[in-house]
């Protein structure tokens, strides 16, 4: 028996470091899927995607209720740039997510006063745009997703044309 | 035995454990939160840099890309009134006054938070196409099949369900306290 005691205390450092290992590595592991489902565009590119449905839920909890445009991006070439367009009198967001899935910015339609706004995402130490409004992040990766919310799903047609406004790329000119 | 073969054997137990764990833990679901008002539960802490891993992989499980709580309260609830689970099978009264958002909605989810396919299309109601009364309120009713005499909002037949009430822009008060705030209620009717 006592041939076990080191074995069995290797065993249970071992599960305590694997669960805790684990817990740190589930959000990197399923912001990567997330990204790979949404990313059908392209990264850097904003995907306008249609209302979620049973047959169309690239991610959990998907609000049936919002049209959902996201870019996911990869800071590795340079920062990105987004340009978002508010629809008057409703409610639309920006949202910004990192690779650990830490919002890293977030606004609305009333915040920004109905009107467009660009967003620098830059990592530290990246060169940007004089004047530009620049969110700072420590990861390469992540999500930006714009919401934009429907009183009725029939709304996206009329819709899509303001919707299409808000784009995302990497940005090639400081200037 | 030798040594290396005891060694390897708790390795792999060790991983199994360790792994399983981490599973079980992040499992809870947004319904493990910090608050709680009736049957909903919430917690003011998801979509930011505050919170601590074993959150952050949680929220990650259940909802991945969800907003800080100034943006929006996500609520859940996994059971009626009663505390009995959400059951397919059966016919429930959701109802409610407007709330203090700017925007809500509630919406009918399977247990692993997924949209299932119904006959009319429909899986949630919102703040702009529920009726209200002459007393300011409103109600539907979940249930497998539509009923004759109410709004509809379709349960999952021959499953357990959840619902995610979401306020978008919460009013000031409504965050001071959300545990006292007024959330719609959901009864049983029958099954």
């Amino acid at each position: 028996m006592r041939n076990w005691l080191g074995p069995l205390a290797f065993g249970l450092i071992l599960a305590a470091v694997s669960t805790w290992a684990a817990i740190g590595a589930i959000p990197y592991g399923l912001m990567n899927v997330a990204m790979e489902r949404l990313g059908q565009g392209g990264i850097n590119t904003m995907s306008h995607g249609n209302l979620a449905t049973p047959a169309r839920q690239p991610v959990v909890r998907p609000s049936p209720d919002l049209a959902y445009s996201s870019c996911p991006y990869d800071l590795s070439g340079g920062p990105l740039a987004i340009d978002v367009t508010p629809v008057p009198g409703r409610y639309s967001s920006l949202s910004i997510f990192d690779a650990a899935t830490d919002v890293i910015f977030v606004r609305n339609d009333v915040e920004a006063q109905g009107k467009p706004f660009r967003i620098v995402v830059a990592r530290d130490g990246q060169a940007v745009p004089a004047g530009a409004e620049v969110v700072r992040t420590t990861h390469d990766r992540g999500i930006a997703l714009v919401r934009l919310l429907l009183k009725d799903p029939k709304e996206i047609g009329g819709l899509n044309a303001v919707r299409r406004q808000s784009t995302c790329a990497t940005v090639t000119k400081l200037k | 035995m030798k040594s290396w073969h005891r060694y390897t054997i708790t390795l792999l137990g060790g991983l199994a454990v360790g792994l399983g764990a981490a599973w079980a833990l992040t499992n809870g679901g947004l319904g493990d939160g910090a608050i709680r008002n009736g049957p909903w539960t919430t917690s003011l802490g998801y979509g930011t840099k505050a919170t601590d891993p074993l959150t952050r992989a949680m929220v990650a499980r259940s909802g991945l890309l969800a907003l800080p709580a100034r943006e929006t309260i996500y609520w859940m609830a996994k059971t009626d009134a009663s505390g009995a689970p959400l059951d397919g099978n059966c016919r429930y009264s959701l109802s409610g006054t407007p709330l203090d958002a700017r925007w809500w909605s509630v919406t009918v989810y399977n247990d692993t938070g997924y949209l299932v396919d119904n006959p009319a299309g429909v899986w949630s109601v919102n703040g702009a196409n529920v009726a209200l009364d002459a007393k300011g309120a409103w109600r539907v009713v979940i249930s497998p099949d539509k009923p004759a005499d109410a709004a509809w909002l379709p349960g999952i037949k021959g499953e357990p369900f959840q619902l995610t009430l979401r306020m978008y822009n919460p009013g000031a008060a409504f965050r001071a306290d959300p545990a006292k705030a007024a959330l719609p209620k959901i009864v049983k009717e029958g099954c």
